[in-house]
């Protein structure tokens, strides 16, 4: 394996560094600064992959619409009049003019102000002023609204990819698939995006946050007030036998148990009794519904998702979909929605909303200090930026590669799903690519996502509470 | 009494008598003078026992906190926790505390029911930190119970007039 200080010139080094001798796993710094590297990610990743847009429930009725950008192209996430779900360029095919200069709405058309060009929310040209103008009617329907190559609907999620050239959406998704599908069948009704969207930005790059979500390592310090507010409410935070897996196609996960209850799922002291009962009888419908063994991985276990590369799924108390749209090297939006259950009783909503915002977006409890880290290393590593000594410029990902090694599964408190990540962001990034991304890493086996074993909180769910025959064995458990 | 009335009991007594609007405005210069200098004990103490701290999404319009997302749905208990984790020097993302300076203008007094006040004014707050500033301008809609000595917050509502927050611009302050 190359060292990293053999290198003179520091654009030369190797962008990621793994000694499976010394068990040594480092990423070179410029990758979170690089314009070059920034406009590599843009054409290798966000022009070539599955990239999450929104979610089938933000867009209710026939013709409702949501503007957003994905890779910094402006779209327009919108149900024709016919109910069929489009992603348009945000961007009049006459000269380019921003068509939509609403964020959101509901239209039958999308009318530019510039010529007074008129569109169908199907795409299809309404109405072009002065037409006779051009060579005929062929010419003028070819003026139809640009869409992107491929849209895919999965379990509610509407992905989008700006190329034909990729594999079916549930081929990507692979693996995280079914985490996706449990979140559907928390509840009989399915689940719905619920308005207000937390909309941010911070200064730090994209892979930062990537690595946030996937870092157990930092909870307990960088999370220091929210663990003693936990605390204090009766909640028995830990790290123990908590996991972290890597999904393929640059997905992983992160499998919790100890850091906070599940509203309607699992309780916990702070959610108050009348949840206690709420969440007994619901459990008692999953079990119907799902058969145990399922309800219990669906209920049990808090999840952190990353659907490379811009999905984060929150799993956690609540549900909160994050997505990531890197700005510049430095700078990334966020945009946040909360998904909760259709037709949920208004008391656990209102459970949910408090709980969940208390912790998660920039104005909880837990993710000021999140954006406060990645923010802090987008500084910190000018400090060895371009300085000549090149081995100084790297990040240390190093923690509990002895289980990759062995092909175990790794602690959440590790750094074995950031390392899943990086390995996949240098084969999207350095395929072909213009950047040299040094020697690539050998292929390791992954290990496959188990259930945790922690019978947790279950009994505490059910004591005091009748036990409907048969259901013994999930108690029990 | 309102529905919030019997819902916060009578832990401070309210009162009927009349308010000014410079009352209002010397209530909320006090209060911004105690954020500027992150006095948040004396800032709490500015509430009545079960207030509320809220601050909706830029797009939120009227969805109520407990039925959409938000950037702050405190409730009595989690406007606690946040107090105490402000105070705690491992609040890293306020540790070392921003620099904010608040100026509050066009102050009015809208609806007075009994013993509570609505109340709205324009804020801008400007937070310096890591060598950027961020300015966040808009409104308040606060209603205020008023007690024979003076004005407390039963609900303390900031709402943003910005289309989303800006880079570096967390709301880990109190707004
Ligand atoms: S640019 Fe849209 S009509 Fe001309
Ligand atoms: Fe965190």
């Amino acid at each position: 394996m190359t060292s990293p200080s053999l290198s003179p010139d520091p654009d030369a080094a190797p962008l990621v560094v793994q000694d499976w001798e010394r068990l040594a796993f480092r990423v070179h710094r410029r990758a979170y600064r690089d314009d070059a590297l920034f406009a590599a990610e843009r054409s290798r990743i966000w022009d070539r992959t599955w990239l999450y847009l929104g979610h089938e429930t933000e867009l209710p009725n026939p013709n409702d619409y949501k503007v957003r950008a994905l890779g910094g192209r402006p779209l327009i996430f919108t149900r024709d009049s016919t109910g069929e779900l489009h992603a348009f360029l945000n961007s009049c095919p006459h000269r380019g003019t921003v068509l939509c200069r609403e964020t959101q709405g509901s239209s039958k058309h999308f009318n530019c102000f510039y010529h007074a060009w008129a569109f169908h929310n199907t795409g299809e040209v309404a109405a072009i002023p002065d037409p006779s103008a051009y060579a005929d009617e062929e010419y003028k329907a070819s003026m139809r609204l640009r869409e992107v190559a491929r849209l895919e609907v999965f379990e509610g999620f509407v992905f989008v990819s700006f190329t034909d050239d990729v594999p079916p959406l549930l081929d990507h998704l692979g693996a995280a698939a079914d985490y996706i599908r449990m979140i559907g069948e928390q509840h009989v009704a399915g689940m719905e995006v619920l308005p207000g969207t937390q909309l941010y930005s911070v200064r730090g790059n994209w892979k930062l946050a990537v690595e946030n979500a996937m870092d157990g390592y930092h909870f307990s310090p960088t999370h220091n007030t929210f663990v003693g507010y936990l605390r204090e409410s009766g909640f028995a935070v830990t790290d123990d036998d908590q996991y972290a897996y890597n999904l393929g196609n640059g997905h992983s996960l992160l499998i919790l148990t100890g850091h906070g209850g599940r509203i309607s799922m699992l309780w916990e002291p702070r959610f108050g009794e009348d949840e206690r009962v709420r969440t007994a009888e619901h459990r008692r419908e999953m079990e119907l519904r799902l058969g145990s063994e399922r309800a219990h991985l669906v209920a049990d276990e808090s999840h952190i998702l990353f659907v490379f590369p811009n999905l984060l799924l929150f799993d956690l108390e609540g549900l909160s979909l994050r997505q990531l749209e890197p700005v510049a090297p430095g700078n990334t939006d966020v945009r946040a929605w909360q998904l909760a259950p259709r037709g949920e009783d208004p008391a656990v909503r209102d459970l949910r909303m408090r709980t969940m915002v208390s912790f998660v977006g920039p104005g909880g409890l837990a993710t000021p200090d999140d954006i406060e880290a990645y923010e802090a290393v987008q500084r910190g590593i000018e400090a060895t930026a371009g300085n000549g000594r090149a081995e100084l410029d790297y990040s240390d990902m190093s923690r509990g590669m002895a289980a990759d090694a062995a092909g175990e599964r790794g602690r959440s408190t590790d750094e074995g799903a950031m390392r899943g990540f990086w390995r996949h962001w240098v084969r999207s990034v350095g395929a072909g690519g213009p950047v040299d991304i040094g020697t690539p890493p050998p292929p390791r086996p992954e290990p496959t996502p188990l259930p945790s074993s922690r019978p947790h909180g279950l009994d505490e769910i059910l004591a005091g509470t009748e036990t409907p025959a048969g259901q013994e064995e999930v108690a029990a458990r | 009494m309102t529905a919030l009335d019997a819902e916060l009991g009578a832990a401070v007594r309210g009162s009927d008598r009349a308010v000014t609007r410079a009352e209002v405005e010397d209530f909320l210069f006090a209060e911004a003078a105690l954020l500027d200098r992150q006095r948040y004990d004396e800032w709490l103490a500015l509430f009545v026992e079960g207030g509320r701290y809220e601050v909706p999404t830029t797009d939120a319009g009227a969805t109520p906190a407990s039925q959409g997302g938000y950037f702050v749905c405190d409730d009595w208990d989690l406007l606690r926790a946040r107090v105490k984790r402000l105070r705690s020097r491992k609040a890293h993302a306020e540790n070392p505390p921003s620099l904010v300076h608040r100026m509050i203008a066009n102050v009015r007094l809208l609806e007075r029911e009994g013993d509570e006040l609505a109340v709205t004014a324009n804020f801008i707050v400007h937070r310096a930190r890591d060598g950027r500033t961020n300015a966040f301008p808009g409104r308040y809609v606060h209603r205020l119970q008023v007690t024979d000595d003076g004005l407390r917050f039963r609900l303390r509502r900031a709402e943003l007039a910005l289309e989303q927050l800006e880079a570096g611009a967390r709301l880990s302050f109190i707004l």
